[in-house]
């Protein structure tokens, strides 16, 4: 009985598998097809320019004329010779350091105000997203007028008769003007997000916990916080690789400087090819920061193990 | 019946044929300039002379502004995308000769004579002797001045060769607070020492920005902003306009720019302002010039009408609408009468200044890092103004920087 079973499944198997593949090939060539205007896009427009600034990257290409090969001299002259590289890639990591802390904690405080309000909640929510859709340079045109020596914030400051250094004229205070106008920016993004996610912790969890007389600090450390955990490390992740590649608020407001100051990997890349039409040097750089990219998002998914709750 | 649908379709083709005919002869060029939607109605009216001119020839502007002009360019011209008439400015014709047609042989096939342009500005859209373009405008860098707020001081009006020390004093008695008698802008510490006598190049035409003349002309630039806080100081993203901005407000005294914005400021103030050399040094004044104009692209397909067109926009009658609109100083010597009479004629000195200015000019030592050099003024220069480093530190870690 048990044998004849085993032999019909066995036959029934090879042919839905045989029926199946055949379909499959089918399905696959129109899927194929489906797929291909987006599949076209993707190499036109992903593809071949990744490739395109790999190639760049070993040239020394100036934008007009034909680009030469020069092997790797320009990696060795980014990491050796450049006076200019460990100060930009320094101040890259103290800005993503400073600004994505900064951008997760107001961003979650401001969730988690926002979800304890009775009333006003989408109001709130509309207010804090306002700046995310509001165009990044416009935005750093405003702010550098605000900072600029002489304008408002000068003002502001010294009718409080507080003595301070003009921020955009000096070279503490630069990055620390990029980080606010960035902050003032991107922290929106990420309250809209997280203030989301905490809305979808289930009510029960948190009477539950209240009935077994947790506080409001244990509710929120215990049961809300790993709750959205998975929102908060996606956050995180996207804010982290932004910040890596700030560009528009150092263009408008600073430009690289005081000095070098202010002056980010995003920044130089457009410096070497757009302004000195070191193409084949600034793709160089590209790959630099593309590859610090991929690492630092690597070493954020393996420390998410740690501390990220997945429900399921 | 069959012989109306015949006739009909002979009709058709004849006109067809007409029509390409006429298209063949028709040529269309199409002319890269940068410039306010404000100027468009001024570059069209000088398309409009080709087309009178021409009436095969018409030319479109594609206008963008400044600062874009600059990066799209060379994307556009090695992508081949590039119009046939290209804006050039004289101090980027080191980096982009050679997107652009040399223009002797054209010059000599109809005998065009450069004679009729000043010669400084003929040299500046010019590379290695060899001609490359042929200006719209010309000027050098000299000193706006408040009179109204140098009669109030009680300071005398600058004279035609004063020195630096004038210079200083004047802006020591005007500044008053908030309100200073200076506003350094980046470029001022390239026209400024070259008129106190300093070079930045070596012989070689590489930059030495180290060599004692210039870190000391610098430095005396430096000093109106960090010791004698006569001008305040200016922040790197914005370098080259704060001075400006600050004159025209009124809280500025002096400022240092060229002819070009000549109109624009005049237009932009409530009071009297004049004109003035910059200051020279210990020895006989000299200046440097700057200037835009055209040429024609090296891949155009249209050269010999591009060539037509060019001397059409950089022509007598061309110099005389943008003279007297107030857009430019021209670069023809004989039209520059209609900027005086128009845009400068209420600008105190505008004429003798000027004269004076071209009979001392100096060439404009470029090389194709220039651009490079601008940026790393603007970026670096205000650690010296808010004493955080000194000049020559400062000088010292542009020219680190710089490729040699």
């Amino acid at each position: 009985m048990t044998a004849i079973n085993d032999v019909t499944e066995v036959t029934g198997s090879q042919k839905r598998s045989r029926w199946g593949s055949r379909l499959d090939r089918r399905e696959g060539r129109t899927a194929f097809f489906f797929l291909l205007p987006g599949l076209i896009g993707m190499v036109l427009f992903l593809v071949v320019p990744i490739i395109a600034s790999v190639v760049l990257s070993f040239t020394n290409w100036k934008l007009l004329g034909t680009p030469q090969f020069v092997g790797i001299s320009n990696y060795v002259r980014l990491f050796t010779a450049d006076p200019q590289f460990w100060p930009v890639l320094r101040n890259t990591l103290f800005f993503t350091a400073e600004y994505l802390v900064l951008n997760i904690v107001i961003s979650l405080g401001l969730a988690v105000w926002i979800s304890s309000l009775k009333v006003g909640q989408r109001w709130f929510r509309v207010v804090f997203f306002l700046p995310t859709f509001t165009p990044g340079i416009a935005v750093a045109i405003v702010w550098m007028l605000i900072f600029a020596p002489g304008g408002f914030f000068d003002f502001v400051m010294r009718s409080m008769s507080i003595a301070m250094p003009n921020m955009l004229t000096d070279q503490t205070l630069a990055m620390q003007a990029v980080i606010i106008v960035s902050l003032w920016a991107g922290v929106g993004y990420n309250t809209v997000l997280f203030n989301a996610a905490l809305d979808m912790v289930p009510q029960s969890y948190l009477e539950a916990a209240r009935i077994d007389g947790a506080n409001a600090w244990q509710r929120f450390w215990k049961i809300r916080l790993p709750l959205i955990s998975p929102t908060l490390f996606f956050g995180t992740v996207m804010t982290a690789i932004t910040s890596l590649q700030v560009f528009d608020q150092i263009y408008v407001m600073t430009r690289g400087g005081p000095g070098n100051a202010t002056a980010t990997l995003g920044y130089a890349i457009y410096q070497r090819g757009f302004q000195n039409f070191q193409m084949g040097y600034a793709s160089t750089i590209a790959w630099v920061m593309f590859a610090m990219i991929m690492a630092l998002t690597a070493v954020q998914f393996w420390l998410q193990r740690k501390w990220v709750h997945y429900d399921n | 019946m069959k012989f109306s649908t015949v006739l009909a379709a002979a009709l058709l083709a004849s006109s067809a044929f007409i029509a390409t005919a006429q298209a063949q002869e028709q040529v269309n060029l199409t002319w890269q300039m940068w410039g306010d939607e404000k100027d468009a109605a001024l570059w069209k009216s000088l398309a409009d002379l080709v087309t009178e001119e021409y009436p095969n020839i018409t030319v479109t502007a594609q206008i963008s502004g400044w600062t874009d002009y600059w990066t799209r360019l060379p994307v556009l011209a090695s992508s081949g995308q590039i119009g046939d008439l290209v804006a050039m400015q004289s101090m980027r014709m080191p980096s982009f000769y050679s997107i652009l047609e040399p223009l002797d042989a054209h010059f000599a096939s109809d005998g065009f004579d450069v004679s009729a342009f000043e010669t400084s500005i003929i040299a500046g859209l010019g590379h290695d002797g060899t001609q490359y373009a042929l200006p719209y405008d010309v000027g050098p860098w000299m000193v706006y001045y408040n009179r109204d707020r140098f009669a109030e001081a009680g300071v005398a009006e600058p004279a035609l060769d004063w020195t630096f020390d004038d210079f200083k004093a004047a802006a020591q008695k005007l500044t008053e607070g908030e309100n200073y008698g200076y506003a350094v802008q980046a470029f001022d510490f390239v026209a400024g020492p070259v008129a106190l006598g300093a070079e930045y190049f070596n012989d070689a035409n590489q930059f030495d920005v180290t060599n004692p003349g210039y870190v000391d002309a610098v430095g005396k630039f430096v000093d109106l902003v960090a010791v004698d806080k006569t001008s305040p100081v200016f922040a790197s993203g914005a370098g080259a306009i704060t001075g400006s901005g600050r004159f025209a407000a009124g809280t500025a005294a002096m400022y240092i720019d060229g002819p070009w914005v000549l109109q624009q400021t005049k237009d932009s103030v409530d009071f009297n302002i004049g004109v003035a050399p910059l200051p020279r040094g210990e020895g006989e004044s000299r200046f440097i010039t700057a200037g835009s104009g055209w040429g024609i692209s090296a891949t155009s397909a249209h050269k010999e009408e591009a060539y037509k067109a060019l001397q059409v926009l950089t022509g007598p009658k061309a110099a005389e609408i943008l003279a007297s609109a107030g857009r430019a100083l021209p670069g023809r010597l004989a039209e520059q009468k209609f900027w005086y009479d128009v845009a400068a004629k209420d600008v105190a000195g505008t004429h003798e200044v000027l004269d004076y200015m071209f009979a001392h000019s100096t060439p404009f030592r470029l090389n194709e890092y220039w651009n490079e050099f601008e940026n790393l003024i603007t970026q670096y220069m205000p650690l010296a103004l808010n004493g955080d480093s000194t000049t020559e530190a400062v000088l010292g870690d542009i020219q680190n920087q710089l490729p040699f």
